[in-house]
């Protein structure tokens, strides 16, 4: 009993301060949150409670649906981009040469640029720079602005998304590259493998770990992208780039919609546990014990 | 308010937490007012009224807390251009610390129950006739008009001249049609029609809700048709002139012009440097000009959509009022709410504060445009004074826009550029415009 209390005493003097703070900043706004999902909250104040109005209401709205559509294509697109370069770059970087230190601090130095001014920049490149070139040389692929049309505005941010987080995950799979055991390597040598038998057969199984992180995190931030999405797009042309998020953001305040737009955002709090767990569970599979 | 909603830098999106933040901590620094006051009242102004003319507004403060016998101080928060009143606003209140005067315009339906009746204080008394309607909201009058704003086709006057047009003979689409084609001989493209949503969506929409009717209950009648959903846009040949003139200024556009976010320097430029000989936009675009051409005379004429001289609307520019001062009734002290009204009276009454208000820019007023009684400063550069000879002759169209529920100027923006952009044809932006309604 006395042992007991102490832990628990141990447990607080440690655990005390952290378990307040994320009380505060998490548990209590997000319940809060879902409350007013339940209310028709006006930003200033709730007047009732209406049940699940909000939702139905949500789920009857096509612009909701068609930005989480829209999202889910983002999703998917930069998802398997992202990672193919990252892991394309984490295999060059590896490769013992001279200089690939500074390769590597190199492709990761856009992911040291915040969103909006990424943005703004690429918002230049595209609008700009890039026409000025293609005019220049003759290659038509940038001629127009890519942001003025949905498919390749959508491309633009996919670009863009690209550009920023592969340097990351690169990172994530050098470490993973460098960390396999030597031993199984060279056991394969000795079996006469090729490289890219290596590859496939006994590097990728022993970094599944590194899959499961880095695509977790690019799902996560890709669903996530807020930023990035109003800085280079604003949604724009005509209001058919808006990521989710961008989407409940301007239903609650552009459109003073609060109680909807708080239901969308726990909708999409849903959708996004549903694939992460999902995309979690599937990746697990894949890793081997050493 | 189209200044309201221009992007001047994406980048406020994600700033607004960071300043808010920081304002918070700045709280109580302003220095008190004059010396012999036993209390000083202090009290918060959420302004940035016009991005362009902040440092003016800072300075007319910093003038008024040092000088003011009210025993005042007024504490600026600043409020980002790019963020959405609302979320500024809905921050402030859930922190129980609501700012005592605060400016805006479509969003004062969702303010009317927390701020101040104007009726029958002194201030309301002066405001000229008309300005008070939109802010009049339950037989509640809940904010004061800050300025008027014109928008319609802006023109360079030396342009016209050397192609020999006289922009007060333009009554008729047709005579619109063939001005532009004098411009055209002369080398100069005719018109530079920005794809802004914003110009579109609030502005250019608003030419057709203006000519709609020619009563307020007539143009409000057609939005409430718009709300149940039983107009049809199609049938209304007020439209089809409308959509006639949408194509004249589409055709005869300058090739710069399109839909994306950097448009509206681009605008600037081109009319400033007289590549352009006119450019559908308001009179917040003067100050611009003049800081690219400084001795150019710029100046604002009617669009004309019907065909037929004496039309009503032909012959006048939209003249609205882009932001009204409210003061919080909610959180704030009964002697913060007087000292917030001895504020906003110093300046629309006292020759110091009247200076402020209306003076020339670069006398360090912030050059609106007086719509009170008694006002003894009159704003000097051209397109002012052309402004305030349509108001004094009545050629004035109203905002409807000023009526457009919370968020509609966006749907109709967006619908307004598919059209520009020709990716939908006219069924189908009537039948968008329609929908941006009921949604």
């Amino acid at each position: 009993m006395r042992t007991r209390r102490q832990e628990i005493r141990r447990f607080l003097v440690f655990a005390l301060v952290p378990l307040a703070i994320f009380t505060l900043v998490l548990v209590v706004p997000f319940t809060r949150g879902i409350y007013f999902t339940f209310t028709d909250w006006n930003g200033f104040d709730v007047t009732q409670f209406v049940g699940l109005d909000n939702y139905i209401a949500a789920f009857q709205n096509e612009d909701f649906w068609g930005s989480m559509l829209f999202t889910a294509g983002y999703v998917v697109a930069s998802l398997i981009l992202v990672n193919v370069v990252a892991f394309g770059l984490a295999l060059l970087v590896t490769i013992p040469l001279r200089g690939v230190n500074v390769l590597r601090t190199a492709f990761f130095l856009p992911n040291l640029i915040g969103g909006v001014i990424l943005g703004l920049i690429w918002q230049f490149l595209f609008g700009q720079a890039l026409p000025t070139i293609a005019e220049a040389t003759g290659i038509p692929v940038f001629a127009e602005n890519w942001l003025l049309d949905t498919t390749t505005a959508f491309w633009a941010m996919v670009i863009v998304t690209v550009w920023q987080m592969s340097g990351y995950m690169m990172i994530i799979y050098v470490t993973a590259l460098m960390s396999i055991e030597q031993e199984a390597l060279e056991a394969s040598l000795i079996d006469g493998t090729n490289g890219l038998q290596r590859l496939v057969f006994i590097k990728l199984p022993l970094m599944a770990q590194a899959f499961t992180i880095s695509l977790f995190l690019t799902l996560r931030n890709a669903f996530m992208a807020f930023d990035l999405n109003l800085s280079l797009t604003g949604g724009n042309p005509y209001g058919t780039t808006e990521l989710i998020s961008l989407q409940v953001f301007r239903e609650a305040f552009s459109f003073g919609n609060f109680s909807s737009g708080q239901t969308q955002a726990v909708l999409m709090f849903v959708v996004i546990a549903i694939a992460a767990l999902a995309q979690v569970a599937i990746s697990k599979r894949f890793e081997v014990q050493r | 308010m189209a200044v309201i909603n221009r992007k001047v830098a994406s980048a406020a999106g994600v700033a607004t937490v960071a300043t808010l933040l920081f304002s918070g901590c700045a709280a109580g620094s302003s220095d008190a007012g004059a010396g012999d006051c036993s209390e000083v009242t202090e009290i918060t102004w959420l302004g940035t009224i016009k991005v362009e003319i902040q440092d003016q507004f800072t300075d007319a403060i910093e003038f008024y807390n040092e000088n003011n016998t009210d025993c005042v101080a007024v504490e600026i928060l600043e409020s980002p251009q790019d963020v959405p009143f609302l979320q500024t606003v809905t921050t402030y209140y859930e922190a129980g610390k609501a700012p005592t005067i605060m400016t805006a315009l479509q969003e004062l339906p969702d303010m009317a129950p927390r701020v101040l009746d104007w009726s029958g204080d002194p201030l309301a008394e002066l405001a000229a006739d008309g300005t008070l309607d939109v802010a009049t909201i339950d037989g509640k009058v809940v904010g004061l008009p800050i300025t008027a704003e014109a928008f319609g086709l802006l023109y360079n006057k030396a342009v016209l001249d050397a192609a020999g047009v006289d922009p007060a003979s333009i009554t008729t689409r047709s005579e619109l049609a063939d001005a532009f084609d004098a411009v055209a001989e002369t080398g100069v493209a005719p018109v530079h029609f920005s794809g802004l949503w914003w110009s579109l969506g609030a502005h250019f929409t608003n030419v057709y809700h203006a000519n709609a009717a020619d009563t307020v209950e007539g143009r409000l009648a057609i939005l409430d048709e718009l709300k149940a959903g039983s107009k049809d846009l199609s049938s209304d040949p007020v439209f089809e002139n409308w959509l006639e003139t949408f194509d004249l200024l589409k055709e005869n556009s300058i090739d710069s012009a399109s839909i994306a976010d950097t448009d509206y320097d681009l605008g600037v430029e081109n009319l400033a440097v007289g590549d352009a000989g006119f450019w559908f936009m308001g009179n917040w675009a003067e100050p611009n000009l003049l800081t690219a051409t400084p001795d150019g005379e710029f100046g604002v004429m009617p669009v004309p959509i019907s065909d037929e001289a004496g039309t009503y609307g032909n012959d006048s520019i939209s003249v609205g009022v882009p932001f009204y001062a409210m003061i919080d009734a909610e959180q704030s002290t009964p002697e913060q709410q007087e000292a917030a009204k001895a504020v906003l009276s110093w300046f629309l009454t006292t020759p110091e504060g009247q200076a402020y208000w209306s003076g020339p820019v670069e006398e360090g007023g912030m050059n609106f445009i007086p719509v009170y009684d008694g006002f003894e400063v009159t704003p000097s550069t051209f397109m002012a004074a052309e402004i305030a000879e349509y108001i004094a002759a009545g050629k004035t169209l109203q905002w409807v826009n000023s009526a457009y529920p919370a968020g509609l100027q966006e749907a109709y923006g967006a619908a307004a550029q598919k059209y520009y952009d020709g990716v939908s044809d006219r069924a189908a932006f009537a039948a968008e415009l329609e929908a941006a309604w009921v949604q």
